[in-house]
């Protein structure tokens, strides 16, 4: 159903983008976002196969994050083409199929699909945006070609296409972990984070935010499919090398959207600790808050620059519009960790996953980067509030947004118990 | 009744952030007063008004608050530090409307039956005092402010862990307080577990040598000390040993009670000390504010129930008199525009409100008797005596000490020679005066009434650990 309506959407729009307006256009893809949105709803927690293609739980929680994003990034980006809505919608759809297969074949098609409209998109400023694409298109490559070999060992090892096909042997380690590669790059995660921190700074802030949110969620999918439950030895390593990278080179970062980028990395790293025992709740409702708070972040900067946005610019934000500058101040919050907002309870779920299976010193890891962290996100949360020549000049429909999502984010460090079972049902 | 009371002055508190003149903020704290008051006076015993909805009931996490004695003494002194506050300091309204947000939280910290509840609050009652610092801090607040996180996530993250473990490895169903007192952790992960507990509340006692924090955080505070005296509030350590560190890893604390003990008895002194040659008064009353609760902690660590109790009630007792001194710090500063000691002189000829008014809450500080200080310092010691003689021995020169500290700086600002003249009492600081020293007297001369609650709690404590020393 999903898939119908994005799909029928995705190929209408092409032709129709020759001949409507670009506001014409910009509605319909919103539209056609919508509409996938609430056939998910409606159809919330009722699994649905269609040969490789199958709705289950993982594939309804991580698409629904996945839409969230890509509806977000649509609203908040000026732009006078249309190609670039098209993008997004074809991405969307990528990042359904994505979530929604075992099948590992299935799965690098998805892949592929939702990472070219990516490539285009983080070229969309010409320039300096430039290298780094051009660094994302190489690598995301390699991390593919990664994944397709893993594939081969996979099946080689096990007989079977399908991902968590129980096996053994050093083929079968071997073909994980070359799976975890090519996933873990397009999560971020260390030591594959090397685009992030270039990608993030030189693509437009709209863009950023749809990496940051619907493809770490659509690929979170995809590599609890693939490891979980009984994660390879090598998923340790990586967690703690994301966490230990991603929140001491965030120390040193001048620029919001660096920072930013090894904040992503550093959480890909606390969000694969529910990789160990494959809960979706305790996943699902940490990307549920890293997206709003994440997301939130990324409204913001969109609406001071679409540019860079040291964080010497931010000063004065709060004297300028209170509304940005207080929604900031809660994502920061949020993304450290600290209650009563969302942040904090995503943490709690996944820091008791890892206790659960007795990974007491990722654990103990996880809880003293997370004391660094505090460092930096208080420094973003905080140059807000000082005095400052902060320029902003918001639209109501993106302060609409960022109050909702600040909202959102205090609603769930309060009540999160609402949203759990929902999540739970979907698995 | 216990919801209504912790959200009474959340609502406030938010209401003045949102702008309204400072008067509503005042008229919160008064109502937010006289509930405790009525709830105190009309404790029945035991776990009263206890609530519990489901947080995350999959997890076990409930929204559980309760009232027993020893909270509601808190709540009391919670409510009367915090009208003390907003009838004298002269700040703005959202400034009041931070302190009140913030002794809402601290209100649902101390009525909290829920150990993941009690964290919850612990934490978000961090936010309003950093903001207080930031918006209202002098020059070097964001050092301080750093400063205050770094240690205060540096306890809590761990306090976290050892929260998750308590529950993973005691196998208690919830995290409420009463299936976790069934499910005692126990072998060697107890000291593990207590250690994590320990790193926390050390940090929010103070304990010497993590009680670095606490200068900065009130040498750059509002000179109002509005920041100060709710700063004096969240300093729950000693409360957060007593409820739940101990008695959640019993065995844990057996192995580090000597090493607490002697911690304790060192800030005690240590405290006393630097207090002694403190050159402004936010500086003199942070390291009394040490010293003091070193000694409380001692009572705790005694596992003593005189001790606890002791403990306890000075803690509450300091609540308001160290808050107390840091809003007449505030006062001065008014004043003369300084708060360096030598800067005063002879301040009782022209103000001898002001002086008598600062004679009572010196004097509570150094433990007259009569006075609020004196019958936690005096049961704490009697207790810590049991325990260790030759470290309380130790702790009592720090009682010797702060009569030094306390009266040196009380005869410099309202007696020794140069007279320089100032306003008396004035308006709202009346009604401060009478309100802080019938809280000192009454709190001095009827202890009984005050403890009433706490000796059950007292008792139950060292019966978990193995009937006092």
């Amino acid at each position: 159903m999903i898939l119908l309506v994005l799909s029928s959407f995705a190929v209408a729009l092409t032709l129709l983008g020759f001949f409507v307006s670009v506001p014409l256009f910009k509605r319909l893809t919103i539209l056609g976002l919508s509409l996938a949105l609430l056939s998910l709803l409606f159809t919330w927690g009722k699994p649905f196969a269609f040969g490789p293609y199958q709705v289950d739980g993982i594939s309804q929680v991580f698409t629904l994050l996945a839409l969230l994003g890509a509806l977000w990034t649509v609203g908040l980006v000026r732009t006078r083409r249309f190609e670039f809505y098209l993008l997004v919608l074809y991405a969307a759809l990528g990042m359904h199929l994505l979530a929604s297969t075992k099948n590992l074949i299935l799965m690098l098609v998805a892949l592929e699909a939702l990472s070219l409209p990516l490539y285009a998109l983080a070229t969309w400023r010409r320039g300096e945006g430039l290298e780094a694409a051009l660094k994302y298109f190489l690598l995301g490559a390699l991390a593919a070609a990664f994944f397709l070999y893993g594939t081969a060992l996979h099946y080689g090892a096990t007989g079977s296409l399908l991902a968590g096909t129980p096996g053994e042997g050093p083929l079968y380690a071997l073909a994980l972990g070359l799976l975890m590669v090519g996933l873990g790059f397009k999560v971020a995660l260390a030591p594959f984070h090397f685009w992030t921190p270039d990608v993030y700074q030189g693509s437009p802030t709209p863009v950023v935010l749809f990496m940051a949110t619907g493809v770490k969620a659509a690929a979170f999918a995809a590599l609890l499919r693939v490891v979980s439950p009984g994660a390879p030895e090598a998923l340790s390593l990586l967690i703690a090398l994301s966490v230990l990278i991603g929140n001491l080179a965030a120390l040193a970062q001048k620029e919001a959207k660096r920072l930013l980028a090894y904040s992503s990395i550093a959480h890909a790293g606390y969000m694969a600790l529910a990789l160990y025992t494959g809960n979706l709740q305790a996943l699902g409702f940490y990307l549920l808050t890293y997206v709003l708070a994440t997301g939130l972040a990324f409204a913001v900067l969109s609406e001071v620059s679409p540019d860079r946005v040291p964080l010497d610019h931010l000063k004065g934000l709060f004297h300028r519009d209170p509304l940005l500058g207080l929604a900031l101040f809660v994502a920061a919050l949020s993304l450290l960790g600290l209650p009563p907002l969302g942040g904090f309870w995503g943490k709690y779920l996944v820091f008791t996953e890892a206790a659960r299976v007795g990974q007491w010193g990722l654990l103990v890891l996880a809880l003293l980067t997370s004391v660094v962290s505090a460092y930096y996100y208080l420094a973003l949360g905080l140059s807000v509030f000082q005095k400052g020549e902060a320029v902003a000049a918001p639209r109501p429909l993106a302060r609409g947004i960022a109050l909702l999502a600040a909202l959102a984010l205090l609603f769930l460090g309060f009540l999160p118990g609402i949203v759990l079972p929902a999540l739970a049902q979907g698995g | 009744m216990v919801v209504l009371a912790i959200l009474l002055p959340i609502l406030f508190g938010l209401l003045l952030l949102l702008g309204l003149p400072r008067a509503l903020g005042v008229l919160g704290a008064g109502l937010s007063l006289l509930l405790n008051l009525y709830l105190f006076l009309t404790h029945p015993g035991g776990v009263a008004h206890g609530v519990q909805a489901p947080l995350l009931p999959g997890a076990g996490v409930y929204w559980a608050f309760g009232l027993d004695g020893l909270s509601a003494l808190f709540f009391l002194t919670i409510g009367l530090s915090v009208l003390l506050g907003a009838l004298v300091a002269k700040v703005e309204g959202r400034f009041l409307g931070l302190a009140l947000l913030m002794s809402g939280l601290l209100l649902g910290l101390f009525a909290a039956r829920d150990l993941l509840v009690f964290y919850l609050f612990f934490e978000a009652a961090l936010i309003p005092a950093l903001l207080m610092l930031f918006f209202y801090g002098g020059e070097g607040r964001i050092r301080a402010i750093y400063t205050l996180l770094l240690f205060t996530l540096a306890g809590s993250l761990p306090m976290l862990a050892a929260i998750l473990a308590v529950k993973a490895l005691g196998g208690s169903p919830t995290f409420l307080l009463e299936d976790l007192l069934a499910h005692p952790v126990g072998g060697n992960a107890a000291f593990w577990v207590f250690l994590g507990f320990a790193l926390a509340f050390a940090v929010k006692t103070p304990l010497f040598p993590v009680h670095a924090w606490l200068p900065l955080f009130h040498q750059e505070n509002h000179p109002s000390g509005l920041a100060d005296a709710l700063g004096t509030l969240y300093k729950v350590g000693v409360f957060a040993f007593f409820r739940f560190a101990i008695p959640l890893a019993p065995e844990g604390f057996a192995e580090l009670q000597g090493l607490l003990l002697f911690l304790a008895a060192i800030s005690a002194l240590y405290g006393a000390w630097v207090a002694f040659s403190a050159k402004d008064f936010k500086t003199l009353l942070a390291y009394a504010g040490v010293s003091h609760m070193g000694v409380a902690a001692l009572g705790v660590f005694s596992g003593t129930p005189e001790g606890a109790l002791g403990g306890l009630y000075l803690l509450a007792a300091s609540g308001v008199y160290t808050g107390g001194l840091f809003l007449l710090a505030g006062r001065l500063y008014e004043r003369l525009h300084t708060l360096e000691i030598g800067r005063f002189r002879g301040l009782a000829e022209s103000a001898p409100g002001l002086s008598a008014l600062a004679l009572f809450l010196f004097l509570a500080m150094v433990g007259l008797p009569g006075l609020s200080g004196f019958p936690g310092e005096l049961m704490t010691l009697l207790g810590a005596y049991k325990a260790s003689p030759w470290l309380t021995a130790l702790a009592f020169l720090s009682v010797i000490a702060g009569a030094a500290y306390a009266l040196t700086a009380f005869q410099k600002v309202f007696w020794e020679g140069g007279q320089r003249g100032t306003e008396d009492l004035k308006g709202a600081e009346w009604p401060f005066a009478f309100l802080a020293v019938a809280a000192l007297v009454l709190m001095g001369v009827f202890p009984g009434f005050f403890v009433k609650g706490l000796e059950p709690l007292a008792e139950a404590f060292a019966k978990i650990l193995g009937g006092g020393a």
